[in-house]
């Protein structure tokens, strides 16, 4: 990773509690590869949970043995104690005047979202169709929906990728968290309902 | 003809109890309950509730923004809250370490607390306390009401021993969706309904519920549980407020607060 001073970087986290095996598979699946080569992509990092290392390995020996060398450098690890930060920074090519900016490629969980809105780095949201409860498909979708981010599907990550420097461009202008607009430009906060209920009178 | 009386006895006492029964949880829920007035200065008490993974990084973002906020008119001053307790639950060192870190960075030291020897008086403004988990993660569910009902009692005594310090019961209760929360709420509801110390005559413990930011179209399962309860209910997706009818219209959008 140290490599990472010049180029454009995909980096590719499938958080801290699940494991998300379908999409350490398909960002290193032969067919996604020359789609980040056609878009300049010089360097794919992959955080692949605890559970995840023997599925990258096995991945990175297919890429290998294939007819097709890569041009991409590819690295990965489990995970990050202190934090996915300084990775996310990274891609977007922070306080690095020779590269350019990447994309994030990421689970639905709302923690590295946030993340990714506050510092504006592009977005591809893969939900995870194998977890009970999603509603992380609805948080994905009403984002995407307003622009913010790529919704991306496991089987199509090639056309999500043709979709991120639109919403690159789009960002750039967007501030998060949005401004309130409308009904709520007057909405007072959390301060505001706090301070009605600790009853403080000015 | 004796056994008769008895039985006509026994309903009337019962049908009397669950009637006042009724009414007390009316009295007791009603968001309309007087509220306590104060002056800025007077000593207020904030409860936050800590739970795992993505509800404390929710709630810790939405405090930052709040204190850090650039707007005046939106900008809580962290010290004009006179005490602090934060709840966690037992093993989750990662959100108690997060709320040590929030404190240290507004300038006030934390006192981490056991619940046995809660009643020394306060030493420092903030405080942690922890509680039994409701739930461990791959719990078996039929146990779990055996956790929750500790981590129920685990709370009130919690809840208790802040009304027998010097900082008073809880004035407000901030949470967010962790099964801990709903049951520390309950454990409020408990304390207001029997008005344990003056929970209820005294106006304390009033509760304030955010869903997650992640909840787009549908309520999370401690959304569910909490909507008729809380005294205030705030969602942060257009989406769920809309449509004010019913129990909607206690649904407050008040915009992203993370």
């Amino acid at each position: 990773m140290s490599a990472q001073n010049k180029g454009k970087t995909c980096f590719v986290t499938i958080g801290a509690t699940a494991g998300f095996s379908a999409l350490i598979e398909a960002v290193l699946a032969p067919t996604f590869l020359p789609a980040l080569e056609a878009h300049n992509y010089t360097h794919l990092v992959v955080q692949y949970g605890k559970d995840g290392e023997t599925l990258y390995r096995n991945c990175l020996q297919k890429i290998v043995e294939a007819d097709r060398p890569t041009t991409l450098q590819i690295s990965g690890f489990t995970i990050d104690p202190a934090g996915l930060k300084s990775h996310l920074l990274k891609t977007k090519g922070h306080s690095n005047p020779l590269a350019s900016p990447g994309v994030v490629i990421s689970h639905a969980g709302s923690g590295t979202i946030l993340d990714c809105l506050r510092i504006s780095v592009p977005l591809i949201v893969v939900p995870n169709s194998s977890l009970l409860d999603n509603h992380q498909v609805e948080l994905a979708e009403a984002l995407a929906e307003q622009e913010y981010v790529v919704h991306g599907r496991l089987e199509d990550l090639a056309g999500a990728l043709a979709q991120v420097e639109e919403v690159r461009a789009r960002i750039e202008g967007k501030q998060w968290p949005p401004v309130n607009s409308g009904v709520h430009r007057q909405a007072k906060g959390l301060k505001g309902v706090l301070d009605e209920e600790m009853g403080w009178l000015d | 003809m004796f056994i008769k009386a008895i039985l006509t006895l026994v309903t009337t006492c019962l049908l009397i109890t669950i009637s006042l029964a009724a009414y007390r949880l009316h009295t007791i829920l009603s968001p309309h309950r007087p509220r306590p007035t104060r002056k800025h200065g007077d000593p207020v008490h904030l409860l936050i509730i800590l739970g795992s993974g993505g509800h404390t990084a929710e709630m810790l973002s939405m405090l930052s923004r709040t204190i850090s906020s650039p707007d005046p008119a939106l900008q809580l001053n962290w010290s004009s809250l006179t005490y602090r307790t934060w709840i966690t639950s037992e093993n989750d060192t990662l959100s108690a370490q997060r709320a040590v870190v929030f404190e240290r960075e507004t300038g006030s030291e934390v006192e981490a607390k056991y619940r046995r020897d809660m009643h020394a008086p306060p030493q420092k403004p903030a405080q942690i306390v922890t509680v039994p988990r409701a739930r461990e993660i791959h719990q078996p569910l039929y146990s779990a009401p055996i956790s929750s009902l500790r981590c129920l009692l685990a709370s009130v005594v919690v809840l208790v021993n802040c009304a027998a310090q010097g900082r008073g019961y809880p004035d407000v209760v901030l949470c967010n969706g962790p099964a801990t929360a709903t049951i520390v709420v309950f454990a409020a509801l408990v304390l207001r309904f029997f008005d344990v110390r003056g929970a209820h005559t005294q106006g304390k413990l009033r509760t304030v519920y955010v869903e997650s930011w992640a909840r787009v179209k549908k309520l999370s399962l401690s959304g569910v549980l909490l909507e008729r309860v809380v005294d205030r209910f705030v969602v942060q997706w257009p989406q769920l407020a809309e449509g004010g009818k019913g129990r909607r219209r206690r649904r407050e959008y008040l915009g992203v607060l993370v």
